[in-house]
């Protein structure tokens, strides 16, 4: 489903990334962990191209990001993605934010749009607030729409950059279980968090990166339970 | 002192049309302004440091001198290059448009990339192009907080209007110094000019609260 090959990346000298590998299937969970500056949000934001790459490729559902003729708004329209601080459009309700994509990329009409919406919302416990602006929202709530709103494009794959970083911890619970049924309807998914407890219970794989390198990965029994190198256990002893 | 209401209304049709003129001039110097405004605050934008050049350019010259200059340069300069006979009003309605546009054009860059960068990232993230992005997404946003300081820069444009008078456009200020000149009198003349532009302006500025409250209630 995404395949990465010596992906590399500079931001002026500083080179974040500095050769990833990693061959991610259809239905997979990936969780990615690391320290802060290791690159995992740069990673993430890569594979729908929200930042460009210098070296190596990536190929999702079989469509090379960098080939020539490629059309990255065809890819984005497949790759979901979740932000830390949300991002919901704060001039337009939450149905309105949840239909826009559908109506304006995929060309669905207002009525097919809007059920989806309503289905999603459902989905995500929020049909009450379907008329709500975002400011009125909770953290959590804020979340679970903008969750709903990457699922209206039904993509194929959904990314997760710290879906609940910026929650208060009462809100986290929520977030996470709507993740999780996700999880569990078969998406492909990949997730950079630091709950350890979802990246245990839900994650088929989980990727530890440190310094612009994938520096191990496995089961997230075996990583979390029997770390190979230093820097992980390192990290481990820390978040754990 | 007395105070000659007779002058004023003797001077009224004067200034009645001084009035139109003033109206006329403003209004066309917001409407090319904003038109050619919005072009440059783009090319100022473009990614190309060469592009953006003459964008720039166009941003310091018209902000960084004085608009007399450029009234000046563009009626006895430019004017003459282009038409057999050149108009003061013409001149001046011209010279307004150039100078507003590099103002506008700095309220729309500023409006644009006061955008929270997460807005156009989500955007992009569902597949929008960029047009679309913008279109949906960051004009709406951007615009709503571009009216204070638009309604800001059309209030001066309104007020500099009156400059018109170094070139003889026979705008409403060109009326009330003909007046004063006629009479020899200060007060009835400039003062009725002077509350003349305030009503404009303030209605201007009513309107720009009107405009703000109805699109921060979306
Ligand atoms: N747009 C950018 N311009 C310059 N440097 C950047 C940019 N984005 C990220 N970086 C740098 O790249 C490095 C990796 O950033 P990245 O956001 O990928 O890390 P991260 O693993 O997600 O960290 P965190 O856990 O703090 O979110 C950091 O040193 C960061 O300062
Ligand atoms: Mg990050």
């Amino acid at each position: 489903m995404i395949d990465v090959r010596q992906l590399k990346k500079s931001f002026g000298s500083l080179q974040v990334l500095k050769g990833i590998d990693v061959h991610i299937r259809e239905g997979e969970v990936v969780v990615v962990i690391g320290p802060s500056g290791s690159g995992k949000s740069t990673f993430l934001r890569c594979l729908n191209l929200l930042e460009d790459f210098d070296e190596g490729e990536i190929i999702i559902d079989g469509i090379n990001l960098k080939a020539k003729g490629t059309n990255l708004n065809k890819v984005r329209e497949e790759v979901g993605m979740v932000f830390q601080r949300f991002n919901l459009f704060p001039h337009m309700t939450v149905l309105n934010n949840i239909t826009l994509a559908p109506m304006k990329v995929r060309q669905w009409p207002r009525e097919k749009a809007e059920a989806k919406a309503m289905e999603l919302l459902a989905k995500v416990g929020l049909q009450d607030k379907a008329h709500a602006y975002p400011d009125s929202l909770s953290g959590g709530q804020a979340q679970r729409v903008a969750i709903a709103r990457a699922l209206a494009m039904e993509p194929k794959i959904m990314l997760f950059d710290e879906p609940t970083s910026a929650l208060d911890p009462e809100m986290v619970g929520e977030v996470l279980s709507v993740m999780k049924q996700l999880a569990n309807e078969g998406m492909t998914m990949v997730v950079v968090t630091h709950e350890m407890g979802f990246a245990r219970e839900v994650g088929d794989r989980v990727l530890f990166m440190d310094g612009g390198y994938i520096v191990e990965e496995g089961k997230p029994k075996e990583l979390f339970d029997r770390p190979q190198h230093e820097r992980t256990k390192a990290f481990l002893s820390k978040v754990l | 002192m007395d105070f000659r209401f007779d002058i004023i209304v003797e001077y009224a049709p004067y200034f009645f049309q001084g009035l139109l003129a003033t109206i006329g001039v403003s209004l066309v110097g917001i409407i090319f302004g904003l038109i050619l405004g919005l072009f440059i605050g783009l090319g100022k934008m473009a990614h190309h440091p060469l592009v953006r050049l003459p964008f720039t350019w166009y941003i310091n010259f018209f902000r960084g001198t004085p608009l007399v200059v450029q009234i000046l340069l563009v009626h006895f300069g430019a004017m003459p290059l282009l038409l057999a006979e050149p108009n003061a009003i013409v001149s001046l309605a011209v010279s307004l448009s150039l100078n507003s546009a590099a103002y506008v054009a700095e309220i729309f860059r500023a409006g644009i990339q006061s955008i929270d960068k997460g807005q156009m990232e989500a955007a992009r993230s569902l597949g929008m192009t960029h047009a679309q992005a913008m279109r949906y997404i960051i004009l709406p946003q951007a615009l709503k907080r571009m009216i204070p300081p638009f309604a800001n820069e059309f209030i001066v444009l309104i007020k500099d209007s009156s400059l018109g008078m170094v070139i003889a456009a026979p705008e409403m200020m060109y009326w009330g110094k003909a007046a004063a000149g006629e009479y020899y009198r200060v007060w009835e003349p400039y003062l009725t000019v002077a509350f003349v532009y305030l009503v404009l302006t303030l209605s201007l500025s009513k309107l720009s609260h009107y405009l703000e409250r109805k699109y921060s209630t979306q």
